[in-house]
């Protein structure tokens, strides 16, 4: 007669990276059943929407995720735009293109490195985390921020792309041709690397279409999608980009770890292509269509209607819902789904069958984003003693200094 | 039913005429967003928002299905007096080059009768979605297998619906400002 046991990974786990709670059933090392229960991490940001303007939910909407925090401020953006027909200057559209392919290429690399220390690989680790400080510097450059960019506005973006920023740009694409690949042969080479991803966390085509999972965990599994074909948006109009399967590259998708690794290796190669497509095909011209905010405040004050936006993310499709009512100067309200909200539901699917060692893994390999999937709200009423609020401990560190300076006086 | 996704895609408006030829008056509302950009400005993609009445939300789902697999995006809501307002986000035809259609399907729940059919059967990618609805405006789905809360936390008081404006919502004494 088998047992099973239940064992719980998260919300709290050295092999994760953000809370997440996997109830995972086991037989042995075996899993043979898993139950997750999101709901760790919930700050309700879309709760706090509704007390603040559409431009200062821009920046609420930017720290929704600190890696994919355009794909959500430009999705939030285009949803505002779609329902108050706005429209964007080329070059604006072009720059915003810029921003997300940079985005996708640290997204990536920064996964890709996070996946090595995921199965102990740390010398790969480390130099995927060496990589990904570049793209960082023209992050940096070009917005001034290594994370939370503040680039994106109503109508275009905050910053121009100067001609230095240019060449910089294009330095960085001739780096990763030339840095990057080492990094991808050392891993997708290496015997143990893909012993350890083969064959785990598979998801197969048809479970992908039905679980509606998104990005490069759907393609992975040999979905042929990509909101950057399928619904263009900015400069995507004037470039095309083909979704990457595993099909066209290793004769089969087997939608395991490895694919995913995979896919998301190529995108970079893929990103950097479009990256030089864009800088190519840079239009001159404004980049915002209207710089004053005051402005932009008054007309959307009179908009009324939902909007939808909709982007591909590194991780997936990013969907973001808006609804303004005339004459209120507040977002009404607001709904975001990340993508690991869609990938997410298919994790009990990659568990069947792999050993309790390759859960970590398994987590990790759809690129979770704990905090992009969970946004709600408030507390109980009934306040939790433990929990100390910003405003308490401002209060606590100024006490410090109130009372050492007390004691020296 | 195969779980594929069409290799070519039929376009918006000849989809739209379809749809109201089949559902006639039955769809309350249906309309088109283009979506312009690049260079040219052209036309790049188009979404289709429509309405029906909750009797005509599953059959509705159904009919997408003869078309192409429905891609699921997410539930986004609203109250809105009387109502609970749900519009499903989802996508069709997503292999050829801007021959996505995006598809807003709008139904109005009455909090007389907070019921629908849940769609988790043919679209299992739903779950969260509708758990999530449940949870926040207290909707309850026909045939979702799993009711169990999914982002409020354990002990969470199933009587305060977090987005609802009437009385099951949130008080302010609710809400802790943390700065």
């Amino acid at each position: 007669m088998s047992t099973t046991y239940k064992v719980p990974i998260g919300p709290v786990h050295v092999g994760l990276k953000e809370p997440v709670t996997a109830w995972l059933e086991l037989d042995g090392e075996r899993i043979v059943g898993a139950r997750v229960r999101p709901g760790a991490i919930h700050r309700g940001i879309e709760f706090m929407a509704r007390e603040r303007n559409p431009i200062q939910v821009i920046y609420l909407s930017e720290r929704i995720c600190g890696i994919c925090s355009f794909s959500h401020v430009l999705c939030f953006i285009r949803a505002i735009e779609d329902l108050a027909g706005m429209t964007v200057p080329v070059r604006g559209q072009y720059i915003r293109t810029l921003v997300l392919e940079l985005e996708r290429v640290h997204s990536h690399l920064l996964w890709a490195g996070v996946a090595c220390y995921t199965i102990g690989f740390d010398s790969a680790f480390h130099l995927g985390m060496q990589l990904r400080e570049r793209v960082m510097d023209i992050l940096e450059l070009l917005t001034g921020n290594r994370v939370n960019y503040g680039v994106a506005t109503f109508g275009g973006v905050r910053w121009d792309v100067t001609p230095e920023l240019a060449k910089a740009m294009r330095e960085m694409i001739r780096y990763y041709r030339r840095e990057f690949t080492p990094f991808r042969d050392i891993v997708m080479d290496d015997p143990i690397a893909h012993a350890r991803m083969r064959g785990v966390g598979v998801l197969t085509g048809e479970e992908a279409v039905r679980y509606s999972a998104t990005g490069p965990t759907a393609r992975a599994s040999g979905l042929r999608i990509d909101l950057r074909k399928s619904s263009p948006y900015e400069a995507y109009g004037d470039i095309p980009v083909e979704p990457i399967v595993p099909q066209d590259h290793f004769g089969a998708a087997r939608g395991d770890v490895l694919d995913r690794f995979a896919v998301r290796v190529m995108e970079v190669y893929q990103s950097l292509d479009v990256l030089e497509k864009v800088l190519d095909g840079l239009p001159e011209g404004p980049y915002a269509a209207e710089a004053n905010l005051n402005k932009v405040l008054a007309s959307l004050k009179k908009a009324e209607g939902t909007g939808w936006g909709i982007i591909e993310a590194p991780r997936g499709d990013d969907t973001h819902v808006v609804h303004l009512k005339g004459g209120d100067e507040n977002v009404y309200w607001w709904k975001v789904r990340a993508p690991t909200y869609a990938n997410a539901v298919s994790w009990p699917l990659m568990f069947r069958g792999n050993e309790l060692a390759d859960a970590p893994l398994i987590i990790n390999s759809i690129d979770p984003c704990i905090s992009c999937m969970e946004r709600m709200m408030v507390t109980d009423g009934r306040g939790d003693p433990r929990v100390v609020t910003r405003a308490e401990l401002l209060e606590r560190c100024r006490r410090k200094t109130f009372d050492m300076m007390g004691r020296r006086a | 039913m195969t779980s594929k996704f069409r290799k070519t895609a039929m376009a918006c408006g000849i989809l739209a005429d379809a749809l109201k030829a089949r559902f006639g008056e039955a769809l309350l509302k249906l309309e088109t967003h283009e979506h312009k950009g690049g260079a040219a400005n052209e036309t790049l993609y188009r979404d289709l928002w429509v309405e029906v009445a909750p009797e005509t939300f599953r059959p509705f789902i159904e009919a997408l299905f003869e078309y192409d697999f429905v891609n699921f995006h997410v539930i986004s809501g609203d109250d809105t007096g009387d109502d609970v307002e749900l519009n499903y986000h989802l996508s069709l035809f997503q292999r050829t080059r801007g021959g996505r259609v995006g598809i807003t399907l709008t139904v109005r729940v009455p909090k007389a009768a907070l019921s629908l059919p849940s769609i988790f059967d043919v679209l299992p990618g739903s779950e969260y979605s509708e758990r999530e609805v449940r949870e926040m405006f207290g909707v309850d789905f026909d045939g979702l297998p799993n009711k169990t809360l999914v982002f409020l936390p354990e002990d969470w008081d199933e009587e305060i619906k977090p987005w609802r404006r009437d009385a099951t919502g949130p008080t302010p004494e609710h809400v802790r400002e943390l700065s």
